[in-house]
Formats: structure tokens, C-alpha cells, sequence
């Protein structure tokens, strides 16, 4: 029943705390253009920043987007780099205002080499005000440095609860000087986050960016809901195997409790001839069976909850997801509810069998 | 007052036995005898309300047993009557001590019983802590008679309880019932076909099944 429940329980976490995590990311974004390759892949970097970039496009051909007249607001971002497995993203301070970031302590960067931290990456890497740090190639920890041009913290962010409390922010020039980039016309960027004018858009935009240029357009809602729906099949598997594990854990129960009032059938009938009532043995026989289940399946909540922690500490995708509301609490409790009225029902089945001994006839037969 | 009236006993249509009547006065003692089979133990069943018998009434104190609802019944045979089994009935897999608890436990007492001196009165206070399935025939039967007599009982009932045992013992066990039943100012009632129960304890009533009394 434990392993059960701590499926159900991890999937019912993962499955809520995803579905959440990438509505809360995304701050009313649009679309996002970057490198040709998989849409999903380029929503998934750009604005969850969970898989890897699908490339770079020119930032002469992205201000060229920023400037269209279908384009309300667009931010560049630059990936490729990361701090203990924190990226580091280059990007301008609308980034800020999109997020609605607010600093705890510092400011924001005023020129190249400067960087904010988000919550939980001050809070875990233990970076402070004005300390360094140097980032490394790549956007997981490699060990492969830039030693020779250190980052320092200038700002701290208030913790949003979004991706943000996991970046560290700073200039699209930072990203370029580290790199070398100094020719105005080779600049690159990985993507660049776009908010309509007019909804309207959504149609045309994306097919002349699509179309005319080696530059795609992806929308996050149409990309997540399509991710949402080949997960949740998954997620769905995952349960049905973990109502079958509950299913045979109940009927565990069952068994074990008829084995074991059979072996105790005569002992039974001696607490009855002591003066133990019929209501007496139903009772503590109900309470042998629900205190395994309500143990079991508590425990199982509890393992999920562990196990769920644990992935949030030791995954760098775990990183990414964060409980928001406690919603999840009204599915685990409905769900334990639910296991433990069906075990109330098994256990009822031992418990009538207890009820309907005939004394006389055990303590003779045995 | 303990009255049984018109007791009969049916198994698949044949009488076990019929009209059995007596009545047993407070702190008086009653033998029932007769050759094994004729439903000495059956009746004992009928009389501590875990069989009902097909017809007849028993009363203890003007309260009809079997007009009881059930569990009312189990109720007031733990709290009422001490029954010491031929086959002791006891919890194999406790120790002494825990059947003594368990017995008390049954009756929802808040009096604390001294399990030491009844213990020492039966001569197992050193193996308290022994398991049941561990004890001599002669000690599951001491302890039998201890937990027939743990809740102070008003009646108890005593099924063959020395036809196992040799002289010695049968005499230690036949005082021991003796001494309980004076000391808790209980009615006996002894069922058995030993013959040398008689020479041990002194009987008020003698019931020959078959005989009138």
C-alpha cells in the first residue's frame, strides 16, 4: 500500500506542480523566436529553461523583429553559460519588468560583468552582494570555467515563484564579451520573447517569420498544452499502475486479516467465553485492519512528498518545478479518503465473519 | 438465585436431554455427575449462555439470560460468572499473566486486581511470564481455575476440572476451587464424572443427569 500511495502521490506532485509551473513561467508571453528545429525545444529553453537552446539567430535580424509593427514588446535573451548548474541569461531589463522582478537587496546591472540572482539561487549557491562568481561553458556544470572573467552579484530578487528565483540575470553584452563577440554585425542571441500588438497576429506573424527567414516562431501555449497532453498520458499509466499496486495492497489486507482470524478463530472464541461481546471483537478486528491502512496509506503521502523533495534538491529539471498552492493537498486528501473508505469496506468482511462465530462450536472443533 | 427451568437440548432432532430443572440459593455448591456423553458439558454451555438450549429458561437473579440480546449476554458472563473449561481454553500464546489481563480486560473493571497473590494462591506467582504452551497440564489447570476466579465472579462454573490429573493434583485443584469460591462467596457449579470429587468437596446439591434432583 506505501509504494502505492508514493506513486500516486509523486504523480499527483509532479503532475500539479508541472502544470503550474509552466503557467506561472510564462508571464502572458506570445510567442518566441529563435533558431529553426523543434518549437517545443525552443519554448522548453527560452522560457522554461529546462532543455537546451535550439541555436542562435543573428540580433540584426531580431531587431529587425523587435522593431515590426505587429510586435508590442520583445526581449533578447542569450543562453550558454550557468553558475552551479543556475543559467546565466543575458538579457535587457524589460526581462525585469516582465517578471515584475523587485530586488531584495542591490540594483539591477548598470554595465557588463555585472549580475542579479534570483531567490533560489542566492539562497543555494550562498551568493552575496558584491561577491564573484565564474560562470561555465554551457548551461549544466561542466567544471569548464571562465576564470579570467569573474561575474559579481550586484542585485538579489524577491522570490516570485516563477523560473526567475532559478536565473541569474545580467547584460546581452556580458554574454557577448565573455564570448569574444565583438564584431557589431556577428552578434547572436538564442531568442527573443514577443508580446502582440493585437492577438490577430498569432496567425500571420508566425507564418511570415516561418516562411521567409532561417528564424522560427513558437508559441508557448499551443507547445505546453501539447506537452501537457503527451505527459498526462503518461501521468495517466502512472496511476493506473498505482491503483492496481492499491488495489492488491487492499486485497492484502483482506487476506491477511481472514488468515489471521482463522488463525486466531480459537482464541477468538475464548475472549467471547471471557465476555468479550460480538460488538467487541467486530471492533478491535475493523481497527487491526484501518490502523494498517490509514498507517500505510499516510505513510505513502508522506514517502511521495519525501521523494518528490527530493527531486526538487537533487534534479537540476527538480529546480525548475516549485509548489505554488497547496492545492495538491485537497487531491492527496481526497485520494486518502477514498483508499480508506474502500479499506473500511474490506475490512468489514473479516470483521462480519468474527461477528457470526459460533463460539461453542470453535472452542469443540479446536 | 441461579433457577433453570425446563432445560432441553435437541442435536439434529434428538434429545440430548429434557426438562431439566434446578434452582441454586447464593454461595451454595452444586454437583452435576453422569457417565460421559449424556450432555454434562453441553448443558454447562446452556447454563453459562454459550449455547442456547432449545427450550427452558435460566435466570440469574430474575434476569432471564437468554432474553438478553447477545452481546448483553457475553457482557454479563465476564462480569457475572467465573468458568473454568475441561480444556482450559486458554491463550496459548500469552503468558500467564496476560490471561489473567486479558480476562480482566473483558469485564472493563477499574478495580486493580492483585494478580500476584491470586498468582500465589494457585502457585504460579514465579511463572507469570511463562508462555501458556509452556506450563504442565497440572499448571494450565491452575491457571484455568486463577482466571475463573480473576473477576471475583458470583457463579462459577468448574467442567471436569480434575479428571486429568492424578490424585495429588486433583486434591490441590479441588481445594484450590474450594477456597476461591468461599473467598469470593461464590455459587459452584462442578461438573464431572470423576468419582473422587465428592471425597474432595462438600456439595449442597447433587445433580444426577437422567435423575430427578
Amino acid at each position: 500500500m506505501i509504494v502505492g500511495i508514493t506513486i500516486i502521490t509523486v504523480s499527483i506532485l509532479v503532475n500539479q506542480v508541472t502544470k503550474e509551473t509552466f503557467s506561472k513561467n510564462n508571464p502572458g508571453l506570445d510567442a518566441v523566436v529563435g533558431a529553426k528545429g523543434s518549437p517545443l525545444q525552443l519554448i522548453l529553453s527560452s522560457i522554461h529553461h529546462i532543455d537546451i537552446p535550439t541555436g542562435n539567430i543573428s540580433y540584426q535580424n531580431a531587431r529587425k523583429i523587435i522593431k515590426h509593427p505587429a510586435i508590442k514588446s520583445a526581449i533578447p535573451i542569450s543562453l550558454g553559460d550557468n553558475f552551479q548548474n543556475f543559467r546565466i541569461v543575458g538579457t535587457n531589463k524589460s526581462f525585469l519588468k516582465l517578471y515584475k522582478a523587485d530586488l531584495i537587496s542591490g540594483t539591477a546591472w548598470s554595465q557588463p560583468m555585472q549580475a542579479v540572482i534570483g531567490y533560489n539561487v542566492s539562497k543555494i549557491t550562498k551568493l552575496k552582494i558584491n561577491k564573484f562568481f565564474v560562470g561555465s561553458h554551457g548551461l549544466i556544470d561542466t567544471g569548464d570555467v571562465h576564470a579570467e572573467q569573474p561575474y559579481k552579484v550586484v542585485g538579489i530578487l524577491k522570490k516570485t515563484g516563477t523560473i526567475l528565483d532559478n536565473l541569474i540575470l545580467t547584460s546581452l553584452d556580458s554574454v557577448w564579451n565573455l564570448h569574444s563577440v565583438t564584431n557589431k554585425d556577428k552578434l547572436e542571441i538564442t531568442s527573443l520573447l514577443l508580446k502582440y500588438k493585437n492577438k490577430t497576429s498569432s496567425f500571420s506573424f508566425p507564418r511570415l517569420i516561418n516562411r521567409g527567414t532561417n528564424m522560427q516562431v513558437a508559441s508557448p501555449s499551443f507547445e505546453i498544452s501539447k506537452l501537457l497532453k503527451l505527459t498526462g498520458n503518461a501521468h495517466r499509466i502512472v496511476d493506473y499502475l498505482s491503483v492496481l499496486i492499491i488495489i492488491l495492497s487492499l486485497l492484502g489486507i483482506l487476506f491477511t486479516l481472514l488468515n489471521n482470524i482463522n488463525e486466531r478463530k480459537y482464541d477468538l472464541a475464548v475472549l467471547r467465553t471471557l465476555g468479550f461481546s460480538r460488538w467487541k471483537l467486530f471492533s478491535i478486528i475493523l481497527s487491526e485492519g484501518m490502523i494498517i491502512s490509514i498507517l500505510g496509506s499516510t505513510i505513502g503521502i508522506i514517502f511521495g512528498y519525501i521523494v518528490y523533495e527530493s527531486m526538487y534538491y537533487f534534479s537540476i529539471v527538480g529546480r525548475s518545478l516549485e509548489l505554488g498552492q497547496l492545492s495538491f493537498l485537497n487531491d492527496l486528501f481526497l485520494i486518502w479518503i477514498i483508499i480508506n473508505i474502500i479499506a473500511f469496506m474490506t475490512c468489514l468482511v473479516p470483521c462480519i465473519k468474527v461477528y457470526k462465530q459460533n463460539i461453542r462450536s470453535t472452542l469443540l472443533n479446536s | 438465585m441461579l433457577i433453570c427451568e425446563d432445560i432441553s437440548f435437541d442435536i439434529d432432532g434428538q434429545k440430548l436431554f429434557s426438562n431439566i430443572n434446578l434452582n441454586l440459593k447464593p454461595q451454595k455448591d452444586l454437583l452435576i455427575t453422569g457417565p460421559s456423553g449424556i450432555g454434562k458439558t453441553t448443558l454447562l454451555s446452556i447454563i453459562c449462555g454459550i449455547q442456547k438450549p432449545t427450550s427452558g429458561k435460566i435466570t440469574y437473579n430474575g434476569i432471564d439470560l437468554y432474553n438478553l440480546p447477545e452481546n448483553k449476554i457475553d457482557e454479563f458472563r465476564g462480569k457475572n460468572l467465573g468458568v473454568v473449561f475441561q480444556n482450559f481454553n486458554l491463550i496459548n500464546t500469552f503468558t500467564v499473566k496476560q490471561n489473567l489481563e486479558i480476562a480482566v480486560s473483558a469485564i472493563n473493571t477499574k478495580k486493580s486486581i492483585p494478580f500476584f497473590n491470586l498468582l500465589d494462591r494457585v502457585g504460579l506467582a514465579n511463572k507469570s511470564h511463562i508462555k501458556v504452551a509452556n506450563l504442565s497440564i497440572g499448571e494450565k489447570q491452575r491457571l484455568a481455575v486463577a482466571r475463573g476466579f480473576v473477576g471475583n465472579p458470583k457463579w462459577v462454573f468448574c467442567d471436569e476440572p480434575t479428571s486429568s490429573l492424578d490424585d495429588k493434583n486433583a486434591n490441590i485443584i479441588a481445594n484450590l476451587i474450594k477456597e476461591e469460591s468461599l473467598r469470593c462467596k461464590a455459587s459452584l457449579v462442578l461438573i464431572t464424572h470423576d468419582s473422587r470429587i465428592q471425597s474432595l468437596i462438600k456439595f449442597s446439591k447433587i445433580l444426577k443427569l437422567g435423575d430427578e434432583l
